[in-house]
């Protein structure tokens, strides 16, 4: 036992309830004196009293209130998310034999698309071929595009100009373009596309 | 894999904020749902009006979800809109001095209609009516005597016995030292013992 009066800390160590084994001898004291065990028990009052007290609750009409004036804000990759299980859930068909009829179609789609992809990957050689007349049209057809916008805009003699420049000069026109084009887009997005969709509850 | 949606109530804290954050109003308003209550109480012991608590527990809410993808995972949530809540209250403390309502209706509430009108629901106990009578009593009293603490002392004690926070929660949600925090719930259980010795001995 404890032979002096409880310090105000160890009066609030047993208001709070805490145990240990600095507690025992502080238990005990107040079970010899009357004047710190009738301050314990003072505190114990209050305490219960205001642990007793109820939470009150707000108007009924307080939630909506709150989601009037909030602004939900949806992220652009769920937006996508939700508009393609949107989409998926719309072409879906409702009916059982419809829904068998279109996974057999997809089954059969995929099965022919892994055939032919097989079939391409053993004749690699021919798609080479392929694959250098294709990519030769493109280029004079790029580059007579090219010739054609350029005469028409600085006249017949920049055409000139452009061949005796060679690919270095080509490669510059079209890198030029190309920093144009996603300047460009990059401007679109930040003055019209918000990056997702804030709503407000009721206006959705 | 089911939709979280469905099971929201049953849902910790962290993951209906995660929801919030993908633009769900189902999780949003499932934290309001959750801490409407809380926040409210807090509010109106702090300014003892309750038109204006409504206002500042919803500009408490407006605050928080408006900001949600900010929130830090590793702060409590309910320690984030006490925090709000408390430095709302604070502020309107210090804006006006506000007058005391009773908690049984507004002191200006002439006929039964509107005494009736101006009270809160008080939810959950139902003891009988001598312990009613005597929690009324008691409740009243410690209202009253919890409206003349220093508002400091009163958000403190507020978090540590109607809320349960711990002296380290209440420390960080209120920015003050622990010891500051300890200092303030000790005399403020003081000053309800002294408040409440009238009431015990009438």
């Amino acid at each position: 036992m404890t032979y002096r009066h409880l310090l105000p800390d160890e009066i609030d160590e047993l208001l709070d309830g805490q145990v240990g084994f600095g507690v025992a001898p502080l238990e005990a004291h107040i079970q010899e004196c009357d004047s710190c065990r009738a301050q314990i028990e003072a505190g114990r009052r209050v305490v219960d009293a205001i642990e007793h007290l109820p939470r009150l609750a707000p108007s009924p009409l307080f939630a909506e209130r709150v989601m009037g004036k909030v602004d939900v804000y949806e992220p652009w990759h769920v937006a996508a998310r939700d508009t393609a299980a949107g989409w998926v859930t719309r072409l879906t068909p409702r009916s059982r034999p419809m829904r068998v009829a279109a996974g057999a179609a997809g089954l059969s789609i995929a099965a022919v698309l892994s055939v032919a992809c097989v079939w391409l990957g053993s004749h690699l050689d021919a798609l080479f071929f392929v694959g250098t007349i294709v990519r030769a049209r493109l280029r004079d057809t790029l580059l007579e595009q090219l010739g054609a916008a350029v005469s028409a805009i600085f006249g017949p003699q920049s055409v000139g100009a452009l061949r005796a420049g060679g690919p270095a000069l080509l490669f510059a026109i079209l890198a030029t373009i190309a920093v144009l084009i996603v300047a460009a887009g990059l401007a679109v997005r930040l003055a019209v596309a918000a990056p997702g969709r804030t709503r407000r509850s009721g206006t959705s | 894999m089911p939709d979280p949606l469905f099971d929201l109530p049953n849902l910790p804290d962290a993951d209906v904020v995660v929801l919030a954050q993908q633009g769900r109003e189902a999780a949003y308003r499932e934290l309001i749902r959750r801490y409407e209550r809380p926040v409210f109480s807090l509010v109106y012991r702090m300014v003892r009006d309750r038109e204006t608590a409504e206002e500042l527990a919803q500009d408490t809410f407006v605050k928080a979800l408006n900001n949600i993808d900010r929130y830090s995972p590793e702060f409590k949530l309910s320690s984030w809109l006490f925090k709000i809540a408390n430095n709302l209250a604070i502020d309107q403390l210090r804006k006006a001095r506000l007058p005391t309502v009773s908690l049984s209706g507004a002191p200006d509430a002439a006929t039964a209609a509107e005494i009736e009108a101006t009270s809160f629901e008080v939810a959950n106990h139902e003891p009988s009516a001598l312990q009613a009578l005597e929690a009324r009593e008691i409740g009243s009293a410690i209202e009253r005597a919890i409206a003349k603490l220093r508002p400091e002392y009163r958000s403190c004690i507020i978090m540590r016995h109607v809320e349960g926070r711990s002296y380290e929660e209440i420390a960080t949600t209120l920015d003050l030292p622990l010891g500051t925090v300890k200092t303030y719930i000790h005399r403020a259980r003081n000053e309800l013992r002294t408040a409440l010795e009238g009431v015990d001995d009438g």
